[in-house]
């Protein structure tokens, strides 16, 4: 005898609205003067929000993959009104010398349309001799929201990115929850030498914040049901910011955040009511990202 | 008991004699059929008001059965005042798993009574025969053709009209029984619309639709040996749960098993019966009747069982035994979708039973030795093997972070309990140890809301085992015209679980206050007391008594929820010729003892009148019966305390039903 409904197949279910991805593949291939650049990505493509990069310089003659020194990486949107205008990057990639590539991340805060388009600038030493590089690309929007960011400014007066970096695929369970919260760094004097100058697109991880969470479901019917054993987001040695959020069921999630300071003062966000309020549409705090899975 | 282990033992003996014999054929074909049914406490499936009876309305004849009820179809059976958790229900010694996670199929509701035979309920650690328990067993016994010498039919078909809530059924069955070969079939249809209350006001969400079917064909493979295969099958479709706020869509099972039985003339072991089975039940519920509700919600469940059950009874001078092997394996998994106010949205999934695996083993004896002509030691004792697994762990980890995905128990029990009559007086007393092991909702629910207290529950993997203590006693006096019998039991319960607050967490469910996480109290105490007694007024007129009370109380002496407060019932049977008239009063007193703290109110005192009168005749070689009665003849709106929302009961019912059975 078969079953009248068939079994939700749990697998799939979460597969429904979050496609993961795990490999990486080149997403941008820049030639210098006998050398190519290549940038990998996740999925082989730069979506808005974090994408951890990988780059490989190879040796066009010979095909050889280059151990070159001073790779820097610094991704410039330029708008149709003239402005330059940067995002959350690592500008000297580090080497992992086990994989043999240099790696680092950039957060692209909006994707690339017909009024703005994003150029990576590469440079790199090879012998002494410096070759930088340049590459227009593109980027795309996340489909998934679980890889969601937010730009504000903090009541310090500073602009902020918080940008999830993890989980890519939650699941209903606790879930370790990564992101990463920059700070881009007013320059201090105009911009000097060839553009682009790096002081002025400067974005650095913050120190020792702590962003508070508060996961909710925001659907009304939902009545503001949240979840326990929560853990507020702290930094940990890859300057990353981690903490634990539990999903009880799939669907919309609101993270409700709180950022403080390292001296603890709140920079942005606001307690969200915690009682359960039936056929209402949950209250966000002033800062928050909406996932999906 | 004891009467039923002395005509037990005599049947064998008989049986041993009649083997000398050179028709010894002829005899085992009797003496199989009788072994089958002796070895029970057999009950007709009637009761005494009326003879067309629900399984639910026969099992509430029982005095120390009450019932949850959450509508007018598929009640919970409460034993000595425990829930189903506490209690082993199976189906001739087969365990079948509800796929409801709000308790809407109970295994009762999965069977019809014209497939039983009886109901064997055995209290407290007596019943541990058929696997671990605190409160005892339920046994429904379906219903099972002798072999005959000679080819034979039997039949009978029986239908009738319930005026209230337009309750039409048929039931019928039909039997074909030969020396070597027997066949069962029963089917049955009920459909039932909305009843009414006391005030005759309609309650909505009431009516039911059930079908069931069964067939059983046994072959005797030899004379002392026969193989049986079993089948039922059901289906409920349509029902309201007036006090839920969602309704049943359609529930199915399918419950098969094959058996194999061998008698033997000389040694200890007298009989011995294996059977292995399998069944599974889906649960389909439907909230698209209740406009109240803000959420749409799916939640399907499925609950699938196979099983082993080998059963010996021994037998040497004054001592007689039944030693049972049980195994099964269990698979429950209920789902919950909840539909967004903006369908085009995503819909939010979680599993309520998340794929929760239970395998079970044991191995129980039950020993009766007559030490003296009026005196009976019983005794026995179990070992039971509990094993649970989780598929889908994480969930419990959201509550109980890190918990074991797998979890192994031990379940021993011990009884032992002594007899003794002197004229026409007897006496018992006894005593049980048992453990039982949480139920999957217990352990693994997740967010399974409960609309009595409008919590959500969220089961504890990492619960300790229940650890029962109980002693029991009776006394009785009877003579031909007539009896009385007062029964008392206490259990005193270590670990016991229940639901409580959990300070943290947001309910998921709509209509939900909050969430309770099952725990275990220190302990909690129950105790059940009931006294019968009858009385031969004339020859043909009987009257009949009980009068039940229970209190129950946890670690901190408040009081436990569902707990029947002071009842009592009482009957008078008259018969003259063809003629029977039945009358009864039952009811509960004021329940004084209720519990706030789990959802309880206080439930006022109600009383009811029923009546009921019959007449027998024959067509032809046809036996019928015609019945018409009235229950809640006065119209009496009451609920009982154990009414699930305080939903109201049926107001006056009309009853007329017709039986021919040859
Ligand atoms: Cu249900």
């Amino acid at each position: 005898m078969s079953c009248t409904k068939e079994k939700t197949d749990y697998e799939a279910e979460i597969n429904t609205v979050v496609t993961e991805h795990y490999e990486f593949k080149e997403a941008a291939a820049i030639s210098s003067e006998g050398y190519t650049i290549s940038i990998e990505a996740l999925n082989g493509t730069f979506y808005k929000g974090y994408n951890e990069i990988r780059l490989k310089i190879t040796d066009t003659r010979t095909n050889e993959n280059i151990h070159a020194s001073s790779v820097t990486f610094l991704p410039v949107m330029s708008g149709a009104d003239g402005s330059n205008t940067s995002c959350p990057h690592l500008y000297d990639l580090t080497y992992n010398t086990d994989d043999k590539y240099f790696t680092g991340y950039v957060v692209f805060t909006s994707e690339s349309n017909t009024n703005r388009s994003w150029e990576l600038y590469t440079s790199f030493v090879v012998n002494n001799k410096n070759y930088p590089a340049k590459q227009n690309i593109t980027v795309q929007e996340q489909p998934n929201k679980n890889l969601n960011m937010t730009a504000f400014t903090g009541k310090d007066g500073e602009q902020y990115i918080i940008a999830l970096v993890s989980p890519q695929k939650p699941t209903v369970a606790e879930n370790e929850l990564i992101a990463g919260i920059y700070k881009f760094n007013q320059p201090a004097s105009p911009p000097s030498g060839s553009f682009p100058d790096p002081s002025q697109f400067s974005y650095t991880a913050v120190s020792n914040y702590t962003l508070q969470l508060d996961p909710r479901m925001p659907e009304p019917s939902m009545g503001n049901h949240s979840s326990i054993n929560n853990k507020d987001l702290t930094q940990q040695s890859d300057g990353l910011y981690y903490g634990v959020v539990n999903y009880t069921m799939t669907g919309n999630w609101t993270l409700n955040f709180i950022m403080l300071n390292q001296n603890g003062k709140i920079l942005k966000g606001t307690e969200v009511p915690t009682d359960f309020a039936p056929g209402v549409e949950g209250v966000k705090s002033d800062l928050y990202i909406d996932i999906l899975f | 008991m004891k009467k039923l282990y002395t005509i037990f033992w005599t049947l064998f003996l008989g049986m041993n004699a009649n083997a000398q014999n050179t028709q010894a054929q002829k005899d085992t074909a009797k003496v199989l059929e009788e072994v089958k049914v002796i070895a029970i406490a057999k009950k007709k499936i009637q009761t005494e008001m009326k003879m067309a009876v629900s399984v639910d309305e026969f099992l509430a004849s029982s005095d120390n059965i009450s019932f949850i009820k959450r509508g007018a179809y598929a009640w919970e059976p409460l034993l000595n005042n425990m829930s189903t958790e506490r209690s082993t229900v199976t189906i001739d010694g087969m365990h079948v798993f509800g796929a409801c996670t709000d308790k809407m199929d109970p295994i009762t509701s999965y069977v019809e009574s014209n497939n039983l035979s009886a109901i064997d309920i055995k209290s407290g650690q007596e019943g541990s025969l058929h696997g671990a328990t605190v409160a005892g067993s339920i046994d429904l016994k379906r219903k099972s053709t002798p072999f005959s010498p000679e080819k034979k039919y039997n039949g009978a078909y029986q239908t009738g009209f319930e005026f209230n809530n337009k309750q039409f059924f048929n039931l019928g069955n039909l039997s074909y029984a030969s020396d070597k070969f027997v066949a069962d079939g029963s089917i049955s249809f009920r459909k039932a619309g909305n009843y009414y209350d006391g005030n005759n006001n309609e309650v909505n969400h009431s009516q039911y639709n059930k079908f069931n079917t069964s067939v059983a064909l046994a072959y005797k493979t030899s004379p002392f040996s026969a193989v049986r295969v079993d089948a039922i099958f059901d289906k409920a479709k349509n029902v309201g749960f007036p006090a839920l706020p969602m309704d049943l869509w359609l529930s199915r099972a399918i419950i098969t098993s094959a058996s194999y039985k061998q008698l033997f003339q000389h040694g200890l072991i007298r009989a011995w019966d294996t059977k292995v089975y399998y069944n599974a039940v889906e649960h389909y519920m439907d909230d698209t009747h209740r406009p109240e509700n803000l959420v749409h919600m799916d939640m399907p469940g499925w609950s699938t069982t196979y099983g082993l059950v080998s059963r010996a009874n021994l037998k040497r001078g004054d001592y007689s035994a039944e030693i049972q092997l049980n195994a099964y394996h269990n698979l429950s998994i209920a789902e919950m979708r909840m539909y967004p106010q903006d369908r085009s949205k995503r819909t939010m999934f979680a599993y309520s039973w998340p794929w929760v695996t239970t395998r079970f083993t044991s191995v129980a004896m039950n020993n009766s030795w007559d030490i003296s002509e009026n005196s009976r030691v019983n005794f026995g004792g179990s070992l039971g093997y509990n094993y649970n697994r989780s598929k889908y762990v994480e969930f419990n980890w959201i509550f109980h972070p890190g918990t074991p995905q797998e979890k192994s128990r031990i379940l021993p029990g011990l009884h032992a309990s002594y007899q003794l009559t002197i004229n026409q007086f007897n006496f018992s007393a006894g005593g049980g140890y048992g453990h039982r092991a949480p139920s999957v909702s217990e352990g693994y629910g997740y967010y399974i809301y409960n609309s009595f207290d409008r919590y959500d529950y969220i089961g504890n993997p990492d619960l300790k085992n229940e650890i029962s203590y109980e002693a029991n006693a009776s006394a009785g006096f009877k003579n031909e015209r007539m009896g009385i019998e007062a029964k008392v039991n206490y259990f005193y319960i270590q670990n016991y679980i229940i639901g409580r607050i959990l300070s943290l967490g947001s309910p998921m469910n709509y209509q939900s206050v909050g969430v309770k996480g099952y725990t275990s109290l220190d302990h909690a105490r129950l105790f059940n007391m009931a006294l019968n007694a009858n009385y031969n007024i004339l020859q043909h007129l009987h009257w009949k008594g009980t009068l039940t009370y229970a209190r129950a109380t946890d670690d901190k002496g408040g009081n436990l929820p569902f707990i029947r407060p002071l009842s009592y019932q009482t009957s008078l049977h008259f018969m003259y010729k063809k003629i029977g008239i039945q009358t009864s009063l039952n009811g509960d007193l004021t329940q004084i003892n209720y519990s706030p703290e789990y959802g309880e109110d206080q439930t006022p005192a109600y009383m009811i009148w029923n009546i009921s009168a019959n007449y027998s005749f024959n067509i032809k070689n046809c036996k019928t019966v015609l019945q018409v009665g009235a229950e809640n003849l006065l119209n009496e709106y009451y609920s009982t305390y154990a009414d699930w929302g305080n939903i109201p009961r049926m107001g006056r019912n009309i009853f007329t039903s017709l039986k021919f059975s040859f």
